[in-house]
């Protein structure tokens, strides 16, 4: 008999021969009898629709397990990206330099954090870092500005142009185009320019007019004029005195045949704008028309 | 797209194998609230993977995870298994005394057969209840076609052994 000619049996795969003698042996009869009990055999009762609720039951109810907890985690990951924003953007904030600026027609005061004063006259800008204050008191300018800096460390202002740097004092730092001055007030401010350092006693000014140096101008004055609301010049170029005009009353100045390089010593008011165009007009020689917000100034009798 | 995820794929799958899964489960442990568990486990575990399962490895996947649920876990009990009355109509003509021992004989093969190791007696039940060729008990236990036939084999002797009382 071949190896598992039992299962080799029950398959029809037995030879002839083999079935033959198979049938003979004694034990035949009970391989049979137990074949016809077994081909009655039931399993017990399955219902095929009632597994596949089972069984969509058992996907759902692992479902709720999901929506319960993802909101819970999307939740901790919004806020901790708020929190990771708002830290980030405090720190950034904190590092970031303390600006003031005026625009045209405009003042305004700044109390420093060692209780120095600026005002800053019109359309000018600083900027200065409150935080690293008591190691640098440094300023940054644009524009012009008058300092009153309580006594301590050093205090510069850096400019385009130069940078000024005193101990405590009083001056005045103006930095337009083309335009550089400095004008001490009280005590002793040092002006650090194209690689000079030029020392200004109280009552002295420093000026760079289109890169020519005028020095050892001589003021009586405790303060800028421009405090009093009053701009002043002093042999400056006509073009820089329209300038200060435009920027103290926000308006447009065009001129048609006037001798911009013409030089201008007098003052205008800042406040009263019909005044302020007498002021220049009569010592200047020129004449001038107001529209809105425009000035022309002409030479001659008709513009 | 021949995908396990399409549902009318995944039912069809369910329909022709559920029950021979639970057979197999019932075969082998004698527990019939496992056994639906195990049906309901196969196919969570095939529908959670279905875009990895391809339509045709999804049998041996679903009695993988079946076999794999109860492994050294579940303690076999005791298989019940009914005896159908094919020949209903016939057991007038049948003596009371031929009923009788009938009746004992089915007693007999119960007991031989709650009395087989496990994989002996799923191979057998398979074959004989579910009509399961050799090579597919093969494919569900995950061994070679002359294994089953030696289970067959041995399990066939035992059984006959155990009913002759030697």
């Amino acid at each position: 008999m071949q190896e598992n000619y039992l299962a080799k049996w029950l398959n029809n795969e037995l030879s002839g021969e083999e079935l033959k003698t198979f049938k003979k042996s004694d034990e035949y009869a009970t391989y049979m009898r137990i074949l016809e009990a077994s081909s009655k055999m039931e399993a017990p009762e399955f219902n095929v629709d009632q597994a596949f609720e089972k069984f969509k039951n058992a996907t759902s109810t692992e479902t709720p397990k999901v929506i319960t907890l993802n909101p819970f985690k999307q939740f901790i990951r919004i806020a901790a990206l708020i929190l990771l924003m708002l830290s980030l953007s405090y720190i950034y904030l904190n590092t970031l330099d303390e600006t003031y600026k005026t625009s045209l027609a405009e003042r305004t005061e700044v109390s420093l954090p060692d209780n120095s004063e600026i005002v800053l006259n019109a359309d000018s800008k600083i900027s200065f870092s409150e935080k690293k204050w008591n190691q640098k008191r440094n300023v940054e300018l644009e524009g012009e500005a008058f300092f009153k800096v309580a006594k301590g460390k050093k205090f510069t202002v850096s400019t385009a142009d130069g940078v000024v740097s005193v101990l405590g004092t009083q001056f005045n730092v103006e930095n337009r185009e083309g335009f550089f001055e400095v004008t001490c007030y009280e005590g002793l401010v040092s002006v650090a320019y194209n690689n000079q350092d030029i020392k200004l006693p109280a009552g002295s000014s420093f000026m760079v007019i289109d890169g020519i140096v005028y020095e050892g101008n001589e003021t009586v004055m405790s303060q800028p004029s421009w405090m009093n609301n009053e701009s002043t010049f002093e042999n400056i170029p006509l073009s820089y005195v329209f300038d200060e005009l435009e920027r103290q009353f926000d308006i447009v100045v065009k001129t048609k045949n006037v001798a911009l390089d013409q030089r201008f010593t007098g003052s205008f008011s800042n406040t009263d704008l019909n005044l302020a165009l007498e002021s220049i007009r009569i010592p200047s020689q020129i004449n001038y028309k107001l529209e809105n917000d425009n000035v022309l100034f002409y030479a001659g009798n008709n513009p | 797209m021949n995908n396990v995820c399409e549902e009318q794929i995944f039912s069809s799958v369910f329909k022709s194998n559920s029950k021979t899964i639970f057979n197999y489960i019932y075969y082998k442990y004698g527990n019939e609230e496992k056994a639906h568990d195990a049906v309901s486990e196969a196919f969570v575990k095939l529908w959670e993977n279905c875009a990895k399962v391809a339509p045709e490895k999804a049998k041996s996947y679903l009695y993988t995870v079946a076999n794999n649920l109860y492994l050294n876990v579940l303690k076999a009990e005791k298989v019940r298994l009914k005896y159908a009355d094919k020949h209903s109509n016939t057991i007038s003509h049948e003596s009371p005394e031929f009923v009788l021992e009938e009746k004992q004989f089915q007693k007999k093969l119960d007991d031989a057969l709650n009395a087989l190791p496990e994989n002996q007696r799923t191979t057998f039940l398979l074959n004989r209840i579910d009509g399961k060729k050799y090579a597919e008990i093969a494919d569900m236990e995950g061994v070679s076609v002359k294994a089953i036939e030696k289970r067959m084999h041995l399990a066939l002797k035992s059984l006959r052994e155990k009913i002759d009382g030697i």
